[in-house]
């Protein structure tokens, strides 16, 4: 929460170790990503019931301590404490931790608020209580009237009291993001789901609560006669494995984000917090800039895994499907997914979803296949920081190199060729690709790609304010679409013709093949192609010397649509099946009329340069 | 998901001696149905450990936002008064800014009832529903609210739409202004503000600030990150002649968007004079990594005639066309005996290291572009 910084903040960081900052940053960002607790309530013929909570209440307050005088930390804030404040803004004097923030209430408090009524089951369910947001997933596990059914069920063991429905509650920071709310509350329901069926086939659930309830008896009775207070649940880990999971959960949240789960030991339940796994630069990437990059993705694109083959390998379910691990023993940084799904034997479409997939559990991103005209520079969040532990790890990998060097080789952009130097041994080329795929993978470079605006020089007329209101550039030029298939158009059914391994073309470009530039045909189709522009613009493209060859002319209104910025040379070449080349010297000819500037792909910058 | 947080009900709810939970007055009428009091009463009405706390429960694609209160005393049946003045909006509105609301209503209300028995009285509690009607106009109009209660109490309330968080100001940052600094009414703000205010002109950064209006650096940090909060203000870097500056994937929205055009046209022109588009697109497309100011300049006098290239340089920076590229000097080799770098470690610009040490730019460069121990990273 913004407070207007006081003076006595410390702003002189720079004596302090440069380890610092990093740091910093992820234990205030993993506040608002990390769940405070998890809790596990019921409801049922004996009521509503708090089964299980971790972590555990420090020894909590007896009525007995008489605690509403004292100010102990796990004090409730009493009605006295707050009228006096009649702006009602601030409640604590000293900044509550998440732990005591829900400590703070009570097992029964819990347990009557989060066991909700039957009619809010199979919904989201979110309460904010102060600074505290509790979510999750209530679920019906029988509905009320199939418990008079059991009392005539001769089945053995139908246990008495019966559980009518249950959560999983996870509590968070108020200030969490939407995104994080959502992502729990997934969670929350994956694991209702797992325990409703597994109670349906052999009654877990009642099982395991009938456990948890018999722990917490047994040590309220301790309690009473010995006098020391001690947490039910701590006794309760040891004998339960649902608690065993819940903690499992609760602690994988907090670290890694990544969590798998065994319900039963039979059901698995698996989950990833894409918060805590894209992490650039101590910044998340937001789930949805990450899905609307995803569907952007196109075939010339390669995909680049951030493990190694054998360690992702490792990680995957044995029941995963084969085509994901013919993907990944396939995969390359040098192949475009178009070629990938040609060698690994599956339709682009697949690929498509196995690489947003791998994309979306952060084994992998989407890069531009690696050669040797690709031109990289250090990314603006890149670590350059010479003690940090990338440094390390580089030094480990590629001995005799240090990475602050390497890096300081991309503070300008370079392409990969003129690292080249043809005294060079081999070995070297095939060791700087894999120092390039290594800074990738670390988010270290980014890859700049060209791209060509048409913007006409102004006439006179114009110069003098007599120019006339035009529709903007891309409105005229945008009609045409793309045939090369994108994640996007997966939807429609025509597409999916277009799927094959062929690299797609404009209509015209068959025009190629006709013999004779001079051709009325062309000549026409020239003209059509330049009809979408104004006057003025037509004008300034037929003044330049080059537009007096048919073929060039004829070239650069073929790709007209592509001049408006928002597609780069290598797109082009991939669409219009052309040479680097050919484009180069195209762009060079035009160059009174065309723009050009290079920057990065906007639509996978993401994976290297995190919006803030 | 608008900014405005439209409230769409507001509802008196208070534990009745016989009846229990209910919900005495609402507006509109009947917006709450029974099904929904039901299944959400229990964090309404609620136990008294939740009392006193603000409790937004969702349910049925509607978010009430309520603070229970419970005032204990002989006098009432039962001992005690439960009530509860609460707000509904839809499930997917953002409700964080209605919250000071909902918690000052709750301690006007307990004021009012100590005060002068303002609930328990029947004919006074009739009072509250005209206030609830106005309260419900007047917050979803104007976002404020004032209104007398009695002779002796009246009620202020607003809407206060949160911000994020804003960044930390440092010493080489330059703020400048988002909109024009004509509107800005000084008056409304604090002296420090109202000292410093003169000086932001987007050029200085905020130590030459904080020398030159004599008000101390710390203050100034503050005082600009307050502005900051608020949108008056956004960051640049120091302007000169040697930086060097490429363009950003954003830089084509300068050829989409019309009226982005028109404010940069209007911007970076020369008094007087009248760049194309062209112009200054061909001007920010000839930033690019290697290539100074000063050599843009060079190469592009013409385009320049008419075109200032400070407030080229500072339009691009605040709309994020083009992004400045920082150098940052690493101390790769070193004796054993010597100390660790302190600033060359690749965590420090040459900005930031020339405003704490009190070098220029081209000192510290002749000192390090010599210096075969230590690298240049550009980023």
């Amino acid at each position: 929460m913004y407070k207007p910084a006081s003076p006595s903040m410390d702003y002189t960081a720079d004596h302090k170790s440069a380890f610092k900052q990093p740091e910093r940053n992820a234990i205030i960002s993993g506040d608002r990503t990390s769940p405070i607790s998890v809790i596990l309530v019921s409801s049922g013929s004996r009521g509503n019931k708090l089964l299980f909570r971790y972590p555990f209440q420090r020894v909590s307050e007896n009525t007995s301590s008489s605690a509403n005088k004292q100010r102990s930390p796990y004090a409730l804030n009493t009605a006295g404490d707050a009228a006096d404040d009649q702006d009602g803004d601030s409640r604590e004097q000293t900044p509550l931790t998440d732990e005591q923030l829900v400590a703070g209430f009570s097992d029964i408090i819990l347990a009557t608020i989060l066991a909700t009524k039957s009619d809010m089951c199979g919904k989201k369910f979110e309460l904010k209580i102060d600074n505290v947001r509790f979510v999750g997933h209530p679920t019906l596990l029988q509905s009320p009237h199939t418990i008079q059914v059991s009392k005539t069920d001769p089945s053995p063991k139908r246990e008495m009291p019966t559980m009518i429905l249950f959560s999983v509650v996870f509590a968070l920071r108020a200030n969490a993001d939407p995104s994080v709310i959502s992502c729990m509350h997934n969670l929350s329901r994956r694991i209702a789901i797992a325990l409703q069926h597994e109670e349906r086939r052999c009654q877990y659930l009642t099982r395991e609560a009938k456990l948890m309830l018999a722990v917490q008896d047994e040590v309220t009775t301790m309690t009473e006669t010995d006098g020391t207070p001690q947490s039910p649940f701590r006794q309760i880990l040891p004998k339960c494995k649902l608690a065993r999971d819940l903690k499992e959960a609760y602690d994988s949240l907090c670290t890694t984000g990544v969590v798998r789960l065994h319900i039963n030991n039979w059901l698995e339940v698996s989950f990833c917090l894409p918060h805590k796994i894209h992490r650039v630069g101590g910044n998340h990437i937001p789930p949805e800039a990450l899905e609307s990059s995803l569907k952007a993705i196109r075939p010339y694109h390669a995909l680049l895994l951030l493990d190694n083959e054998k360690t992702l390998l490792a990680q995957l379910p044995l029941d995963c499907s084969p085509a994901l691990v013919r993907l990944v023993k396939t995969c390359s940084a040098v192949k475009n997914l178009q070629q990938l799904a040609q060698d690994a034997d599956l339709a682009l479409l697949q690929i498509f979803q196995i690489a947003a997939h791998l994309v979306y559990w952060g084994k992998a991103i989407i890069v531009y296949p690696l050669c040797e005209n690709n031109v990289y520079m250090l990314s603006p969040h890149a670590n350059i920081r010479l003690y940090s532990p990338l440094a390390e790890q580089f030094a480990q990998q590629f001995p005799g190199h240090d990475l602050p060097s390497m890096l300081a080789k991309f503070s300008l952009p370079i392409s990969l060729s003129e690292f080249r130097n043809p005294l060079d041994a081999p070995m070297h080329e095939a060791q700087l690709i894999q120092m390039v795929v290594w800074m990738l993978q670390r988010r270290l470079l980014i890859q700049l790609h060209t791209y060509a605006c048409l913007l006409v020089p102004p006439t006179e007329d114009e110069e003098h304010g007599l120019k006339e209101e035009e529709p903007l550039l891309a409105a005229r030029l945008g009609g045409r679409s793309l045939s090369t298939p994108n994640a996007l158009s997966f939807g429609s059914p025509t597409s999916s013709d277009d799927m094959t391994l062929t690299s797609p073309s404009m209509d015209n470009s068959s025009s190629e093949l006709l013999p004779g530039s001079d051709s009325p045909l062309n000549k026409r189709m020239t003209e059509t192609l330049l009809a979408s522009l104004t006057e003025q613009e037509r004008q300034g493209i037929l003044s330049v010397p080059a537009a007096q060859s048919p073929e060039d002319l004829r070239m650069f209104a073929r790709l007209l649509h592509y001049f408006r910025g928002h597609h780069h040379l290598e797109e082009i070449m991939y669409n219009e099946n052309m040479r680097r080349s050919q484009l180069k010297t195209l762009f060079d000819k035009f160059r009174s009329v065309l723009v050009v500037t290079n920057h990065e792909d906007p639509v996978i910058s993401i994976f290297q340069s995190p919006p803030e | 998901m608008g900014t405005k947080s439209r409230i769409e009900c507001i509802f008196f709810s208070e534990f009745h001696p016989t009846l229990g939970p209910k919900i005495t007055y609402q507006v509109p009428e009947e917006y709450i149905s029974r099904e929904l009091f039901d299944t959400v009463q229990v964090y309404i009405i609620t136990k008294p450990e939740l009392q006193n706390k603000l409790i937004t429960v969702t349910a049925m694609g509607k978010k009430l936002i309520g603070c229970p209160v419970c005032i204990e005393h002989k006098k009432y049946s039962r001992n005690a008064l439960l009530f509860n003045l609460g707000l509904v909006c839809d499930a997917q509105t953002k409700t964080c800014a209605l919250e000071p609301i909902v918690k000052k209503l709750s301690g006007y209300l307990t004021t009012l009832e100590l005060e002068s028995g303002f609930i328990s009285n029947e004919e006074s509690k009739q009072k509250l529903l005209p206030i609830m009607s106005t309260l419900l106009e007047d917050l979803n109009a104007d976002g404020s609210c004032t209104l007398p209660i009695d002779e002796s109490n009246t009620i202020h309330l607003k809407l206060i739409e949160l911000r994020k968080d804003p960044v930390i100001v440092q010493e080489y940052d330059v703020p400048v202004f988002t909109q024009n600094k004509d509107y800005f009414i000084k008056t409304q703000w604090d002296l420090t503000t109202q000292q410093i205010l003169p000086y932001i002109d987007g050029y200085r950064h905020i130590q030459k600030i904080s020398a030159e209006a004599d008000v101390e650096l710390n203050l100034v940090r503050i005082a600009v990150q307050n502005l900051l909060y608020y949108d008056v203000v956004t960051l640049v870097s120091i302007f000169q002649y040697s930086n060097v500056y490429c363009t950003t994937p954003n830089v084509q929205t300068l050829i989409d968007d019309k009226s982005l055009q028109e404010e940069c046209l209007d911007y970076v022109c020369k008094a007087g004079q009248r760049a194309s588009l062209r112009d200054v697109f061909l001007l920010y497309c000839g930033l690019t990594p290697g290539t100074t100011v000063r050599d843009l300049c060079s190469r592009y006098s013409l385009q320049l005639q008419r075109v200032d290239e400070r407030k080229l340089i500072q339009f691009g920076l605040t709309k994020d066309l083009i992004r400045r590229l920082q150098k940052y000097p690493v101390k790769v080799i070193r004796d054993e005996r010597s100390r660790p770098p302190r600033l060359y470690t690749g965590c420090h610009s040459y900005d930031e290291i020339c405003c704490k040490t009190g070098m220029s730019y081209r000192e510290l460069d002749e000192r390090l572009e010599n210096d075969p121990n230590i690298i240049i990273c550009w980023k």
